[in-house]
C-alpha cells in the first residue's frame, strides 16, 4: 500500500525581521490510508507547522511533501488552494466556523466552495452532521453552540466533503478533557467504519491512549513514532 | 455567495447603515439634482422658445451687414406664404424690427420698434405674458404703440398720451405719431428699456413696406419642447423650400450661448454626481476594509479549507456589492417618490421674479431619464468596485497560516 501522507526530510525555517526560528528540522514521516494518527509534542515543537505543510497550507524551506502520487511542495497558491479544497479536510483549534452561516451551512461551505449544486450539499452535509450526531443542531448559528459542538461542525465539514484524508490541528486544545474525549472517539468511529485517514496534533497524552499510531515531535524533530493498541 | 454576504454585511449594523446610507443619499442627492437640473434646463428652453420661436428666418445678409437695409426679407408675403405650403401646422410671428428715435413731449431715447404680426394663441400668450397695463396694439394698426414700463417711465409718457417716432434714412414715412395704448413688462430689463411694439403693417408703413426682419416658427403650441431632431427636420424643410436669399437657424443656433449652456449641463451633472460618489465610497472602502481586518482569522480559515485567491477576492467584492446596491435601492425608492411628487410642477416660493430674471420658469418639472437613472445606477456599481479594490487586493494576498494565527 502507498502512503497516502508523505513528508521526506522536511525543513521549515520561519524568518520574522531577520529573527530565524527553525521549526521543523528535517522530519520523515508517511501515513497510510485509513490510518488514525496523532502527532504529539511540546508546544512549540512543530505539530502545527507539520500539519500545514502536509495539509498545503505553506511551503516548506526544504524537503518534499507528497499527497498520495503527488508531490506538493513547491506549489503556487492557487494549486494549493484547489488541493486542499478536492483533497483534504481540516479541522483547525477553534474559531473553524463562519459565524453567519449555520451548522448546517458551515458544514455544507467546501461543497459550496466546489461549486456543489444546493440539494446534493445540503444532503451531504445533513448525513454528515447525522454522523455527529448534532442533526438536531443543523439550523444554529455558531455562537449558540458550545464548543465541542462547534468542533462537531467543524468535523462534519471535512466529512461532507469526503476529502482523502483529514488534518485535524488540536481539535480538542479548547475543550475540556471529557468533551475533547468524545470528539476523538467520534473520529475514530468515522476513521474505523468508514476508513477516512486522520491525522491531528495534540498535546493531551490523555487522548493519545485513544489513537492508533503516536509521532512525536521535539523541537522540530521526529523522537519517536509507536503503533499503539489495537487500531 | 450573495447569501454570504448579504449576512457578514449585517454583521456590522451601524457600519453597514452609515455606508449604505450614504450611499442612499447620495443617490438621492443626484436623482433630485438630475431631475431639477433637466426641468431647469428644458424649462429654461422653453421659455426661450416659447417667446421667439424654435426656427428662426432671417436675410441671408444680415450676419455681414449690419444696416438695416441688409436685414430686410423683402418679400416676406412670398417667403411666407412658401413656409405655410410646406410646413402648414407650423405658427408664424412676423417680426420687423427697426432701430428708431422715439419721443414723449418732452423727452426721446433711442428705441427698437418691433412690428409683430401673429397667430392669435401667440399673441394671446404674448399678451398674457407681458401686458402690464393696457393692451398690444390692435393687429393691422397704424397708430397705436405698447411700450416697455422702464422705456416709458423714462419717456415720461402715460396711457394715451402720444408717441413720435423717427427712422430716418428708411424707406417708408420715417416718422410717424401713435398713441401709446399699453405698457409691457420684460424679465429682462435691458429690453423694457428700449421695446416699442407696434403692428407689423404699422412698422412696415414707418420704414420698409412689405418687408420683415425674422420671421419666428413656433412649432410647440404648449409644455413640452420638441425634439431637436424635430427641430432640425423642420429646419432643412424650411430651407430647402426657401433658397439662398434667407438663412434658417434653429433656436440653438440663434442663441449659442443659451445652447451651450444647455448643453453642457449633463456632463456636468454626470461629473459632479461622480464626485460624489466618490466620496460615499470613501465610506464604503471603510466599511469593507474594517469587515476584512476583523475577520482576518476567518478569512484564513476559508482560505485554508480550499477558497482560491480569487473566491476570496469575490467574496470582498460582492459584500460591496450588496451594501452598496442596498443604498442605492433605497436611493432609488427615495428619489424616485421625490422627483414623482414634483413631477407636476414644482414652483419655489416668492422666487418667481428671480428666476424669470435669469430666463428660467416659475415652475419646474423635474423628471430624470432612464439614462440619468442608469448612469446613478452604473456609478453606484462602479463605486462598490472601487472601493472593494484595495481590501479585495489585501484579502487576495491573505496566507492562510498567518491569517489564522492573526490576532485582531
Ligand atoms: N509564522 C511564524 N513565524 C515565526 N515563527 C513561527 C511561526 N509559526 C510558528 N513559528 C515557530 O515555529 C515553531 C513551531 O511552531 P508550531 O506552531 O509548529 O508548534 P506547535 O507544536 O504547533 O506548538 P503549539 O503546541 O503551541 O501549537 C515555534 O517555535 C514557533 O514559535
Ligand atoms: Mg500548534
Amino acid at each position: 500500500m502507498k502512503p497516502i501522507l508523505r513528508a521526506v526530510r522536511l525543513a521549515k525555517v520561519y524568518e520574522n525581521g531577520g529573527v530565524r526560528t527553525p521549526a521543523l528540522q528535517g522530519v520523515d514521516l508517511e501515513v497510510m490510508p485509513g490510518e488514525f494518527t496523532a502527532v504529539a509534542g511540546p508546544s512549540g515543537s512543530g505539530k502545527s507547522t507539520l500539519l500545514h505543510l502536509l495539509g498545503c497550507l505553506d511551503n516548506p524551506t526544504a524537503g518534499e511533501t507528497w499527497l498520495g502520487e503527488r508531490r506538493t511542495d513547491q506549489l503556487d497558491p492557487v494549486t494549493r488552494a484547489s488541493l486542499r479544497l478536492h483533497e483534504i479536510g481540516f479541522v483547525f483549534q477553534a474559531y473553524n466556523l463562519i459565524p453567519v452561516l449555520t451548522a448546517l451551512e458551515n458544514a455544507a461551505f467546501v461543497l459550496e466552495l466546489r461549486g456543489e449544486p444546493k440539494k446534493a450539499r445540503h444532503d451531504k452535509a445533513m448525513a454528515a452532521l447525522e454522523a455527529l450526531g448534532i442533526a438536531d443542531l443543523a439550523h444554529r448559528r455558531p455562537n449558540q453552540l458550545s464548543g465541542g459542538q462547534q468542533q462537531r461542525v467543524a468535523v462534519a465539514r471535512a466529512l461532507a466533503a469526503e476529502p482523502r484524508v483529514v488534518l485535524a490541528d488540536e481539535p480538542t486544545a479548547n475543550l475540556d478533557s471529557k468533551t475533547g474525549l468524545a470528539l476523538i472517539e467520534l473520529m475514530k468511529k468515522l476513521n474505523q467504519e468508514r476508513g477516512i485517514t486522520f491525522l491531528f496534533s495534540t498535546h493531551d497524552p490523555r487522548l493519545l491512549e485513544h489513537v492508533g499510531r503516536i509521532v512525536r515531535l521535539e523541537d522540530g524533530r521526529v523522537v519517536a513514532d509507536e503503533r499503539v493498541g489495537a487500531a | 455567495m450573495w447569501a454570504l454576504a448579504w449576512r457578514n454585511v449585517w454583521r456590522y449594523k451601524t457600519r453597514t447603515l452609515v455606508a449604505s446610507g450614504a450611499v442612499a443619499v447620495v443617490v438621492v442627492f443626484t436623482l433630485v439634482f438630475f431631475g431639477f437640473v433637466t426641468a431647469t434646463m428644458t424649462g429654461m428652453a422653453e421659455v426661450l422658445t416659447s417667446e421667439s420661436g424654435h426656427l428662426h428666418v432671417t436675410s441671408a445678409r444680415a450676419k455681414q451687414a449690419h444696416d438695416f437695409d441688409a436685414r430686410l426679407i423683402r418679400d416676406a408675403a412670398r417667403v411666407e406664404a412658401a413656409l405655410l405650403r410646406e410646413l402648414p401646422d407650423v405658427r408664424l410671428r412676423r417680426v420687423l424690427e427697426v432701430p428708431a428715435l422715439i419721443s414723449g413731449e418732452t423727452r426721446s431715447r433711442g428705441a427698437l420698434v418691433i412690428g409683430t404680426a401673429q397667430d392669435d394663441a401667440l399673441g394671446e400668450r404674448f399678451a398674457r405674458e407681458h401686458v402690464a397695463v393696457g393692451r398690444l396694439p390692435a393687429p393691422g394698426s397704424g397708430d397705436e404703440i405698447a411700450l416697455g414700463e422702464a422705456l416709458a417711465r423714462a419717456l415720461q409718457v402715460e396711457i394715451g398720451d402720444p408717441v413720435y417716432v423717427f427712422a430716418p434714412g428708411t424707406e417708408g414715412w420715417g416718422a410717424a405719431a401713435y398713441t401709446l395704448v399699453g405698457l409691457l413688462d420684460f424679465p429682462q430689463t435691458s429690453h423694457e428699456i428700449q421695446a416699442a411694439y407696434v403692428s407689423l403693417e404699422g412698422a412696415q408703413e414707418l420704414a420698409a413696406p412689405g418687408a420683415v426682419t425674422r420671421l419666428e416658427i413656433h412649432l410647440a403650441p404648449e409644455r413640452g419642447a420638441p425634439t431637436d431632431a424635430l427641430v432640425e427636420e423642420t429646419k432643412a424643410r424650411a430651407a430647402a423650400v426657401l433658397g439662398p436669399e434667407v438663412l434658417v437657424e434653429t433656436w440653438r443656433e440663434s442663441s449659442p450661448d443659451m445652447a451651450a449652456l444647455l448643453d453642457m449641463m449633463d456632463p456636468v451633472m454626470t461629473v459632479f454626481s461622480f464626485f460624489i460618489f466618490v466620496l460615499a465610497g470613501l465610506l464604503v472602502v471603510n466599511t469593507i476594509y474594517l469587515g476584512l481586518v476583523e475577520r482576518i482569522r476567518e478569512f484564513g480559515v476559508i482560505i485554508a479549507v480550499g477558497a482560491d485567491r480569487w473566491r476570496v477576492m469575490r467574496m470582498v467584492f460582492t459584500e460591496s456589492l450588496v451594501l452598496v446596491l442596498l443604498g442605492t435601492a433605497a436611493g432609488l425608492f427615495v428619489g424616485g417618490l421625490l422627483v414623482a411628487s414634483w413631477a407636476d410642477g414644482f414652483r419655489m416660493p416668492g422666487f418667481d421674479e428671480v428666476l424669470a430674471e435669469y430666463g428660467m420658469p416659475a415652475v419646474l418639472y423635474p423628471s430624470v431619464t432612464p439614462g440619468q437613472v442608469a448612469v446613478t445606477v452604473a456609478f453606484a456599481i462602479g463605486t462598490a468596485l472601487a472601493a472593494a479594490l484595495w481590501p479585495a487586493w489585501v484579502a487576495g494576498r491573505l496566507q492562510p497560516v498567518e491569517a489564522m494565527r492573526h490576532v485582531a
